[in-house]
């Protein structure tokens, strides 16, 4: 910017100064700015090349907690279990009282298995289908009871008489596991108006499979002739206080929660 | 460079003057709307902020429902405020830089009608219930080909003015505007096109849609800001950039950094393993080029203290460096490895880095651009120096006091959040005073905006003062009564001070 000319210019007809005069009236703002034709080459300090550079170390940290970025198999692992939260040890679902445990698992197998015949209530319909509540072999010895979900019945029942003709009840022991066996059993042992108020346990439901097993008639429905035979007793095994603490899942006894 | 003659310098001024009388109306059509959507975003940010620790607030009334008066309030400060801002600092520039006037007047002004058309029909709908729920990209989806083509009638005379400018040196400035103006279509076509028309799952949409946010955060105000910042800080103290080779560093790691994040916000989320620690990295690394430009800029800046105290422009153009500096450390902070991304993923923080971004850094930048282009365009000079300091200590403040409560109160949340053994309802109460906290400062920014919109209405309308001394934000008269504000004849470049 410089001071305006005072002569007017020789080449033009117009007068400089009036001309400026003008303009800066006109466009005072545009007229004071400043012109810059260059540009700095200041050198980049170093702090701030080192500053970066610890951003740079940060965004690798960042990148390099990922582990493996693209394999899929090192980072999604199957089975894998929630870590637990910080100062708190790895629990699982919280453990329950150990008839409450064994009754869920069995409403879950009863309403697979059992529901179709016997009917949600238990009660059957008198003509196909015996009821379970109030039966003795459900309430009465639990070999007996185990043998009779395990393979069936076919024939007179305890109360005398023949339900569901001559195919009687099939054999319901594939696909259950120990644990499935001592839920059901508990469960119709303790519902339907039945309250033995005693759990069977897994152990006692892995008895019943090796009794199972082991029989003579493997394979055939059971009658009321064999119960009476072979398995008017209870299973064995350590009996199991309903109160007991129990995990939801794997129905094993826990520890006392030490708090 | 051979020093330039007197009576090129009368031709340049001649030349410049006639630009920005060109622009009047475009710049200031741009300005005043988004000014006037600006209070409308920060009411409706106050009815959200109120709502978030009293949440009985008019809550008998569904359109100003929290779900929508919050999208309602981003997406005016969005779309609002912050493009209309960018579309006045593109127009000026790009026509400044390139030394071409503005010969599209009628069609810009025509476009930014349909846009205010657009983004008011888009608030109606997310005030009535028809937003889509995709944060920033709430307005119903008619709205964004409204937008869209509104956009490239905006600046299309921009980009002809590039392609046709004098040969020579392209400026700072002029990198980072054309590249935020081919950016922003990229962005925004690419979002709502995988978003609204070819819908695909929709986590990933959800990834698209925090790629996007990012995206326009970096990759379009950011480079918008530092190319207003860009030509600012030279232009006012008139010193040269401090560093050129510091500046193409800042500009291509920019370009290089930026598109990769956004992502960091799924972390957990079942996308691609890679997305989230590549967009955290991403993040992280942003630090680099907004450090490069910010100290770029700052240093030039302090390379004349003095003008710095008295030019309005600068003051705002550096508070909006240093709320670019504070972005840059929030940035790595909240993607530290580990830590704190799980910490302040669902939280206040992520707001508090947006409004960071959109008002401590663009706006302040953008209102430091306003404050040097309407004198220009309007030929008067600001009414009142008070009202600038007013603007500028309440709006400092008050993003200082909304952003940091949000970065720090989000943490607390945070924190909150993570104890599982408490219920959910007691993290409100963590919470709760910083909430108290940013419903006072979003009033003070209020008060201070709204002034603002008058200041500016009333340049449009060519009332402001008819001088040739600028406004200054020191007197250098301070006792005289009949001060260089009465002063209305002209005393010449030699007496004008450095706006």
């Amino acid at each position: 910017m410089s001071e305006p000319s005072p002569k007017p210019d020789l080449e033009d007809s117009i007068n400089v100064t009036a001309a400026h005069d003008r303009l800066v009236r006109e466009a005072a703002a545009a007229v004071r700015e400043k012109r810059i034709d260059d540009s700095g080459s200041e050198p980049i300090s170093l702090w701030v090349i080192a500053v970066c550079g610890v951003v740079f170390l940060i965004a690798g940290g960042i990148l390099g907690g990922a582990g493996d970025l693209f394999n899929y198999g090192a980072v999604f692992k199957p089975g894998y279990v929630r870590t637990p939260p910080p100062g708190m040890e790895a629990s699982g679902p919280a453990p329950k009282e150990a008839l409450a445990a064994f009754m869920t698992r069995g409403s879950k197998i009863y309403s697979v298995k059992c529901n179709g015949c016997h009917g949600a209530d238990a009660r059957g319909d008198g003509a196909n289908f015996p009821t379970l509540a109030g039966s003795a072999w459900v309430t009465g010895d639990t070999d007996r009871l185990a043998m009779i979900i395990l393979n069936g019945l076919v024939g007179p029942m305890s109360s005398g008489k023949t339900y569901g003709g001559a195919g009687g009840m099939a054999a319901q022991g594939t696909g259950l596991s120990p644990e499935d066996l001592a839920g059901i059993m508990t469960y119709v042992r303790n519902n339907f108006g039945n309250s033995t108020g005693d759990v069977v346990t897994v152990e006692m439901a892995k008895n019943a499979m090796d009794i199972s097993a082991a029989r003579a008639k493997l394979g055939q429905q059971m009658t009321a002739e064999e119960l009476a035979a072979d398995h008017a007793k209870n299973l064995s095994g350590e009996p199991l206080d309903p109160a007991a603490l129990v995990d939801p899942i794997t129905l094993a006894p826990v520890a006392e929660a030490t708090p | 460079m051979s020093q330039p003659t007197s009576q090129s310098t009368e031709q340049d001024a001649i030349l410049r003057a006639g630009i920005d009388r060109s622009l009047r109306h475009p710049v200031m059509f741009f300005l005043t709307s988004g000014a006037a959507w600006l209070a409308v975003s920060i009411f409706l940010g106050i009815i959200a902020s109120v709502k978030v620790h009293s949440p009985g607030f008019l809550s008998s009334l569904s359109w100003l429902t929290y779900g929508r008066v919050f999208p309602a309030h981003v997406n005016a400060l969005v779309y609002g405020w912050g493009m209309q801002a960018a579309f006045a600092a593109i127009l000026w520039l790009m026509a400044r830089l390139s030394r071409k006037e503005c010969t599209m007047v009628g069609s810009i002004l025509t476009a930014g009608h349909v846009w205010n058309l657009g983004i008011a029909l888009g608030v109606i709908g997310i005030l009535s219930g028809n937003g889509t729920g995709m944060p920033w990209m709430e307005f119903p989806s008619f709205a964004w080909p409204l937008l869209l083509i509104s956009y490239f009638a905006i600046v299309a005379g921009s980009f002809i003015q590039f392609r046709i400018r004098p040969v020579g040196h392209v400026y700072v400035s002029q990198w980072y505007l054309l590249a935020a103006l081919l950016w922003f279509p990229w962005i925004y076509v690419t979002s709502n096109v995988l978003l609204h028309c070819l819908p695909g799952h929709p986590v990933m949409g959800a990834g698209i849609n925090a790629w996007f946010r990012s995206a326009l955060l970096f990759l379009f105000f950011t480079p918008v800001a530092l190319g207003v910042t860009y030509y600012l800080a030279p232009k006012v103290t008139g010193r040269p950039v401090f560093s050129y080779s510091l500046a193409k560093f800042g500009f291509w790691s920019l370009a290089v950094i930026a598109p990769w994040a956004g992502m960091q916000k799924l972390a957990g989320a079942p996308v691609p393993y890679f997305l989230p620690y590549i967009g955290a990295a991403a993040t992280a690394l942003i630090f680099i080029p907004a450090c490069a430009a910010a100290i770029n800029t700052l240093r030039t800046m302090a390379s004349a203290p003095e003008t710095m105290a008295a030019s309005p422009s600068l003051r705002f153009a550096a508070a909006g460096m240093a709320g670019l500096l504070v972005l840059a450390a929030a940035a790595v902070l909240l993607n530290l490895p580990g830590s704190t991304l799980r910490l302040t993923q669902f939280t206040l923080s992520g707001y508090g880095f947006d409004i960071l971004a959109l008002y401590g850094f663009f706006t302040l930048s953008m209102f430091g651009a306003t404050y040097f282009i309407v004198p220009r365009v309007t030929l008067r000079e600001w009414i009142s120096r008070r009202l600038i300091k007013v603007h500028f200590y309440l709006s400092v403040y008050g993003i200082i006091t909304v952003a940091l409560v949000a970065l720090f109160g989000g943490t607390q949340q945070g924190l909150g959040q993570e104890n599982w053994q408490q219920p959910w309802l007691g993290v409100l109460d963590y919470a709760r005073p910083y909430a108290v906290a940013t419903t006072f400062a979003w009033c003070l920014i209020l008060f201070s905006n709204i002034f603002f919109f008058i200041h500016l209405l009333l340049m449009w309308m060519r009332l402001g003062r008819r001088s040739s001394h600028p406004t200054l934000l020191v007197s250098h008269h301070g006792g005289n009564p009949h001060g260089e504000d009465g002063d209305i004849d002209n005393a010449g470049p030699g007496h004008a001070h450095a706006h």
